[in-house]
């Protein structure tokens, strides 16, 4: 069963996004690692990009697959996690926590509220 | 050995190493690398089969750094590690059985080798594929297919189309994988066995189809491609 945590946002489509002031924190969930299987290669925006709510912006390889990350809000990015393209296992073993994939300074708070709670993400992955 | 199946499309031969001559099962997948990065590594189902002996094919779509690599780059004489074949995608070759296959893009790679060992065993198994392409352009071995029907009475490929356009002349199924469809084929269901092999959304689909005609869940099999 994922790990689902309670202060995190959701997006359909597998991101979480924490919340701190007007910077938000985005990495996939756990439900996503767990379905890509193992991680193999990580592709993150570039510092100082500005990116629109669903934009693709990332990229991440497993040995199965290729899959886009899109940006649950929009804004510019100010920070990347250089340990997960170092070491993208890691997204596998911390989703939530060192596996994430970038910061980005909020363009519209608003945004925030299209996103899903836990609960709802719990629903909508069947967990 | 290299083979463009289509534009995106390529399938590589990787030949065994001398005195290697490994015991594995058609429908298992391989695990490869290049040597110059060894912590990169892809998972790709074997498109050859048990039979095909002195070499391993997969067929790959330009798809990420590895599928870029490999299709626009890789050539005879490359070297691979490669991780043996492993996995439960396994045909069940009885007499009485049909397996209904139901593929998405290159989830028909497996099914490849399925109905090659079908076909030259001359099982009675019965296999019929269910292909979804966006469009006619994107099948993958349709003139081997086309050919296995021929040597193999009891093998069926039906394709259906997603995006067909005016232009592509298609004058076949269109649409998606729909629960009549595959009510219309699996006509034996305690005979039938179930396989999925694609993108998430396709296999989730099937499996949602296929458990709504009440089959249980060791008639299914799936392989899904996140």
């Amino acid at each position: 069963m994922s790990n689902i945590p309670s202060d995190l946002k959701y997006t359909k489509s597998h991101e979480w996004v924490r919340v701190s002031g007007d910077i938000a924190t985005v990495g996939i969930t756990d439900h996503a690692q767990h379905e890509l299987t193992d991680i193999v290669f990580v592709e993150l925006p570039d510092v100082g990009r500005r990116l629109k709510a669903g934009e693709a912006c990332a990229v991440v390889e497993s040995v199965k697959t290729t899959s886009d990350i899109y940006s649950p809000v929009g804004g510019d990015i100010i920070e990347t996690n250089k340990s997960v393209v170092d070491d993208p296992a890691l997204v596998n073993r911390e989703p939530h926590a060192g596996g994430w994939f970038f910061k980005i300074k909020l363009s519209n708070p608003a945004e925030l509220n299209a996103l899903l709670s836990s609960e709802n993400y719990e629903k909508q992955i069947g967990g | 050995m290299a083979t463009m199946e289509l534009p995106d499309t390529k399938t590589i031969r990787l030949k065994w190493p001398d005195g290697h001559n490994p015991d594995f099962k058609t429908g298992q997948f391989i695990t490869i690398y290049w040597p110059d990065t060894p912590g990169y590594k892809r998972a790709y189902s074997l498109s050859s089969c048990a039979l095909d002996r002195g070499f391993y094919e997969i067929t790959i779509k330009r798809d990420g750094k590895m599928g870029t690599r490999i299709v626009d780059w890789a050539k005879v004489g490359d070297k691979f590690f490669v991780i043996p074949p492993v996995g439960k995608f396994l045909p069940v070759y009885e007499p009485n059985k049909h397996l209904v296959c139901i593929a998405g893009g290159s989830g028909v790679t497996p099914f490849r080798g399925y109905v090659r060992e079908a076909t030259r065993r001359k099982l009675e198994t019965k296999i019929t594929i269910l292909y979804s392409v966006r469009t006619p352009k994107d099948i993958i071995f349709n003139s081997e297919f086309q050919q296995l029907e021929k040597e193999n009475p009891n093998f069926k490929f039906l394709v259906t189309c997603t995006r067909s356009l005016p232009e592509h002349n298609w004058t076949g199924r269109c649409g998606r994988v729909t629960p009549d469809w595959i009510k219309e084929i699996a006509r034996d269901l305690p005979n039938t066995v179930f396989y999925a092999c694609g993108p998430n959304p396709l296999v989730e689909f099937a499996e949602v189809l296929v458990f709504e005609l009440g089959v249980t869940k060791e008639q299914m099999k799936t392989e899904k491609w996140g």
